[in-house]
């Protein structure tokens, strides 16, 4: 069962350690990140996410239960951040293991729609005018040898 | 917090208070995330519950129309089920998460 909901960082490579199986040969991870849209406001600095954390995760085990049935996933992760969340931080990962890439397509791509439209999470945007914070540069890559 | 008008009125008959949850635009039209609100020995209605509440908060009134209510952490599907002393009433708004 991998159902979170966390005020602290969500962590890619943890949730797709989370999907590991040598007999799944198909995952799908799906993060969805804080964006510095515009508003009357000015531009979205943050979002304070809140929840009825007991009826969440209760949806949220049932979602998991639901891709597994319906798509044949064998492992699925569906984590939620609480609190406040920077532009750029991620407030949401789902993702599905099954045995081929369609099915857990389909099974992440569910477990996203129904997590928006059934699981008691709210937000609020935090604003501030001004322009929105400074791109991060990309990392220089390490030359090649080869 | 207990609400204090509707103390006045059911002083008498209320036997304890239930713990009514609201989040999101619930909480702001409120101005508080959470209220004690007091109920009879015999529990009240969640339909009369949120009468009393939209009347003490006329600006719920729009929010209620879209949102879902959960006795206890289940979903309210029957607007007739009785709300007791010490059980816990959430008005959930439309979701937005991720």
């Amino acid at each position: 069962m991998s159902v979170r909901l966390s005020s602290r960082p969500l962590v890619p490579s943890a949730a797709y350690r989370d999907l590991e199986d040598p007999t799944l040969g198909g995952v799908v991870l799906f993060a969805g990140r804080v964006r510095a849209d515009p508003t009357e406001a000015g531009t979205v600095r943050a979002l304070i996410y809140e929840t009825h954390r007991g009826p969440a995760l209760r949806v949220m085990e049932e979602l998991e239960n639901e891709v597994k049935r319906r798509f044949g996933a064998g492992r699925a992760v569906v984590w939620h951040r609480v609190g406040r969340v920077r532009v750029g931080e991620i407030a949401v990962i789902v993702g599905a293991a099954c045995g081929h890439r369609e099915p857990a397509f389909e099974a992440a791509r569910y477990l996203i729609e129904q997590l928006k439209r059934t699981v008691p999470v709210w937000k609020e945007a935090r604003a501030r005018p001004g322009r929105p914070p400074p791109r991060p540069r990309p990392r220089r890559r390490a030359r090649s040898t080869g | 917090m207990t609400e204090p008008g509707s103390a006045t009125r059911r002083a008498t008959a209320a036997a304890g208070h239930a713990r009514l949850l609201l989040f999101s635009t619930a909480r702001t039209a409120v101005g508080k995330g959470a209220l004690d609100w007091p109920v009879p020995a015999q529990g009240t209605p969640v339909r009369e519950l949120l009468d009393e509440l939209t009347r003490a908060h006329p600006a719920l009134n729009a929010i209620l129309a879209h949102s879902r209510i959960f006795h206890d952490g289940v979903p309210v599907f029957r607007l007739d089920e009785r709300v007791r002393a010490g059980d816990e009433l959430a008005v959930h708004p439309p979701y937005g998460g991720g």
